[in-house]
């Protein structure tokens, strides 16, 4: 029988990546996926006369004429193509007033806020920005991101130990963000309260609150957005996801959908083979695996195969929460309905740890609004518009609902949530849907077959944070031929941080079958 | 504010790695017991398959007979996946070696799957393969293999109207049965008039359960339109076809309303045609499936000169086929037709379950049943249900599971 050199389980971004670069090197590469379209969350689905995009937001790593950005180059190395739509603005930030603000005021739609904060990209002119809308920000903001700047010269040093020199210890300003929280940090620079309520608005792309985070990650993914600006491909996330599936194909590697793996083959100690849909056995050299550790260590092997300190990681972590989105056909244009922004955060409080407590219920008054027609006008049939809805929310809040009472829940939860941007814009939405799709997180369980329907793995927290991860990376991983990629590993979620796993799980693998393991 | 961010000590750096070690040695060493309930709750609501048996048959008419299916719990089915009303179930059945899916609309109530029990009322297609192999094979206590309940044709208070005509076709009724039912038991919060085209009076399908429910709930109106009576037209009914005027009558003045429409092909042609008198926008009309398509040579953008047998190179996972069939066949059903299993669930191009590569070759897809996601057309990916073969093919299929 045919011993693939690598099986890739999962072809979700991470996986998919991980597979393309292993056919890439002359590998023999299946990957094997249990749904019937690649991506995980990197996907897209149809309904009526909208195909909509069911989790990307934006792309911090799509370049413009000057330079190529981190996620362009993931494809460019593979050679697969996507058409890219870029985006030059950050985000929006509104904050209703409650009853009794002082510092409320009436913003250019006619809504009384506490805060609205568009936010341009450029580190100079976010900076300004920031300035004006809280004085006396300017000099912490600007020295936060030049921070970031010398930061980010020295992180390219990470992936690659030879280039530290001696150890971590001689970045020391780097050893400082690792040490700190966000608040802690920007305490010690000096940034006035209510800009670091702006400044914060990404966290939850982290899906941790900010108060968990250190310093550096964060600052890692504003600084990547802020810097130039934005994208997402033109036909939706199922684009990129194809690309790539295309590019495995043409390097020789096999792709099996609707192809789920059930149980993982152990001899001597380590994975052999994998059981495919509860009946065929495929072997392999090397394993990549990108579904989560809690479906490997609790489904796929036998408690006896399982290394102990595997389930002890199990047990010392949280896993991240997870998502609410709303997708809406509009038989409305954006002009019509008043749209302006593509991504506007409406927040209750503006401190994002109460945004974070909020998330434990259904009803928080946190809603994003994206609108893509922003960015690929003709995205849908003239006339109309597509906006997606999104909050975070906990897998668990989930415990009482019963079946029966699951539509009426999620209609309700829908409802909610329009209201909330309604309100918040000042625009009217639900006499113009078309088409609608609640999706919670049973809904992402069922299609990311993640612990509580998570997109965004282990939740990252002080003690476990991006940098001891990434270091531990290989010490962390159960055999020395089995490799997690995805979000469940070191970078947490997030489109460019599943492929940058992938890629470094593909680089370990075919290193290893180099030195004839 | 003074900058006081070199005065933060980096020194914690050092002990982040020995600590993280140590939380993970001080925990316990054992299969994890958080409570998943967003898993569990998706489990329930989408069985990969559901295992069923036929504890009743009911002769509706001369060719329509409802099955009320139960779990088969020796196979592993504890409980029916509850439902919205408007799903169907996608059954399994290999007819003399020959894998076949078929959807059909359940005609019970959301209530009665908790109950547990579904009712799929099936009507005998002339020719039809499925229909005949159930209405010659299934008796009480044969085993059934079905999906989880799924679709897309249910009324959604955030974008349907509060009021809604419903029109419905011969067998095309299931769908609004269970709907009827719903709203009386209070899961469903929409008002229904139903107009129901049906030959003749003593033809109608479920004429006493309608009544029924009609009589008992208030939101529910039921009114047969009848095109063949020859008698007396009774009381409430109404004589020829769902034409504008019709549905006019019975709609709402001065408020909005969804039209829902379920029933043959032909009624569709029809009743579409006759919509767009009223001018309705389009959000406010909803179909319900279009059911498996076949003579693609009817359509009028169907290309000449196409061969009558085509060969199709078949690769599911690590196996390849080639097999031969007809041109005006779907590539599913020629793939079916050739003993092979591929996963089906709508056969109406609707769903996407089918996804497939199409290595090299060409397919006709009708215009109405195009819901392929755009990036398909990029890169060669079909869905074999609505895809009918040109040339000959090469196609990668995912296997049935």
């Amino acid at each position: 029988m045919k011993t693939y050199d690598v099986i890739v389980i999962g072809a979700g971004n991470g996986g998919l990546a991980a597979a393309a670069n292993c056919a890439k090197a002359g590998l023999s590469t299946l990957l094997l996926e249990r749904h019937n379209i690649p991506g995980g969350s990197a996907s897209s689905f149809v309904r009526g006369r909208f195909e909509f995009e069911p989790s990307l937001h934006e792309l911090a790593g799509i370049g413009d004429e000057k330079e190529v950005g981190t996620i362009e180059e993931v494809f460019n190395r593979i050679d697969a193509k996507v058409d890219w739509c870029r985006h030059d603005s950050t985000f929006r930030l509104v904050v209703p007033a409650k009853e009794g603000d002082k510092d409320a005021f009436v913003n250019d739609d006619g809504v009384l806020v506490t805060v609205d904060a568009r936010m341009p990209v450029g580190f100079e002119a976010f900076s300004k920005k920031l300035d004006e809308l809280v004085p006396g920000s300017y000099e912490s903001c600007r020295k936060a991101f030049d921070l970031s700047i010398s930061m980010f010269k020295a992180f390219e040093c990470l992936d690659d130990p030879k280039k530290i020199p001696g150890s971590l210890k001689d970045v020391p300003d780097i050893m400082r963000m690792v040490s700190h929280t966000m608040k802690e940090a920007l305490d010690a620079l000096g940034m006035p309260k209510k800009a670091q309520d702006i400044f914060n608005t990404y966290w939850c792309y982290m899906g941790s609150p900010a108060s968990q985070f250190d310093f550096l990650y964060y600052l890692c993914v504003l600084h990547s957005y802020v810097r130039s600006g934005t994208g997402i491909p033109r036909l939706r996330s199922h684009e990129m996801s194809l690309a790539i599936d295309q590019k495995i194909r043409d390097f020789g590697g096999e792709i099996w959908y609707n192809s789920e793996v059930t149980k993982i083959i152990m001899k001597n100690g380590k994975p052999a083979g994998v059981v495919v849909n509860g009946e065929k056995e495929v072997y392999g050299k090397q394993f990549i695996c990108n579904s989560y550790p809690h479906k490997v260590f609790t489904e796929l092997l036998d408690r006896k195969d399982v290394p102990d300190i595997q389930l002890k990681m199990l047990n010392s972590r949280k896993v991240a929460c997870a998502l609410t989105t709303v997708y809406l056909g509009m038989n409305k244009t954006k002009e019509e309905l008043g749209i302006t922004d593509y991504s506007v955060f409406i927040a209750p409080d503006s401190d994002s740890d109460k945004q974070y407590e909020a998330a434990q219920n259904y009803f928080s008054g946190y809603c994003i609004i994206n609108c893509l027609n922003e960015i690929i006008p003709d995205c849908t049939p003239e006339g109309t518009s597509q906006l997606f809805l999104t909050t975070m929310t906990f897998g668990d809040v989930m415990k009482d609902i019963r079946p029966q009472d699951y539509k009426k829940f999620k209609t309700k939860v829908a409802e909610n949530m329009i209201e909330t941007c309604e309100k918040a814009l000042n625009i009217s939405i639900k006499p113009y849907i078309e088409e609608i799709e609640i999706a919670l997180p049973p809904t992402f369980a069922r299609y990311l077959n993640t612990p509580q329907g998570t997109p965004y793995g282990y939740m990252l927290q002080k003690w476990d944070s991006m940098l001891p991860r990434t270091i531990q990376y290989i010490k962390d991983q159960p055999f020395d031929n089995f490799r997690f990629c995805g979000a469940s590993q070191e970078r947490g979620d997030g489109y460019g941080c599943a492929y940058y796993t992938g890629e470094k799980a593909a680089g370990l693998v075919i290193k290893a079958l180099k030195e004839g393991k | 504010m003074a900058d006081n961010f070199k005065k933060l000590k980096g020194s914690k750096f050092i002990k982040m790695l020995p600590d993280r070690q140590a939380r993970f040695n001080a925990a316990k060493a054992e299969i994890p017991e958080i409570p998943d309930n967003a898993t569990a709750l998706a489990k329930a609501l989408h069985p990969k398959k559901q295992y069923l048996k036929v504890a009743d048959i009911k002769i509706m008419s001369e060719d329509t007979r409802s099955f009320t299916l139960v779990a088969d719990e020796e196979k592993g089915t504890k409980a029916l996946a509850y439902f919205g009303a408007g799903k169907y179930l996608t059954i399994f059945e290999t007819i003399e070696g020959m894998p076949v899916t078929r959807a059909y609309s359940i005609s019970s109530s959301p209530k009665h799957s908790l109950e547990g029990k579904y009712v799929l009322t099936i009507k005998l297609v002339e020719g039809g393969l499925m229909s005949r192999y159930i209405f010659d094979n299934w008796e009480v206590g044969t085993c059934v293999e079905a999906s989880a309940p799924a679709g897309n044709f249910e009324h959604q208070p955030l974008r349907d109207a509060k009021k809604v005509i419903c029109l419905a076709g011969g067998s095309g009724i299931t769908p609004f049965v269970s709907m009827a039912n719903a709203i009386a038991d209070g899961d469903e919060d929409f008002e229904m008039t139903l107009l129901y085209g049906s030959r003749n009076y003593d033809n109608i399908l479920f004429r006493e359960e309608l009544n029924e429910v009609a009589a008992k709930c208030s939101k529910i109106k039921v009114v047969h339109v009848l095109s063949d009576e020859n008698a007396e037209i009774p009381d409430g009914c109404e004589k020829g076809f769902i034409t504008a005027e019709l549905i006019k009558k019975y709609a709402p003045e001065n408020e909005e309303y969804s039209v829902f429409i379920c029933g043959p092909q032909q009624m569709y042609a029809f009743v579409d045609k006759e919509l767009t008198k009223l001018n309705l926008e389009k959000k406010y009309i909803r179909h319900e499936m279009f059911g498996e398509f076949h003579n693609p040579q009817s359509q009028d953008d169907y290309p000449a000169g196409i061969p009558e047998t085509v060969r199709i190179t078949v690769t599911i996972q690590d196996n390849t086929y080639i097999i031969k069939g007809k041109s005006s066949d779907s590539v599913m059903q020629i793939i079916e037709q050739n003993g092979l299993a591929v996963p089906a669930r709508c056969r109406s191009g609707e769903c996407g379950f089918c996804h497939s590569h199409l290595i090299s070759g060409k397919v006709y897809v009708p215009k109405h049943l195009e819901y392929r996601r755009l990036a398909d057309y990029k890169f060669g990916c079909i869905h074999p249900c609505c895809s009918f073969p040109l040339t000959d093919l090469e196609i990668n299929v995912p296997p049935a599971k």
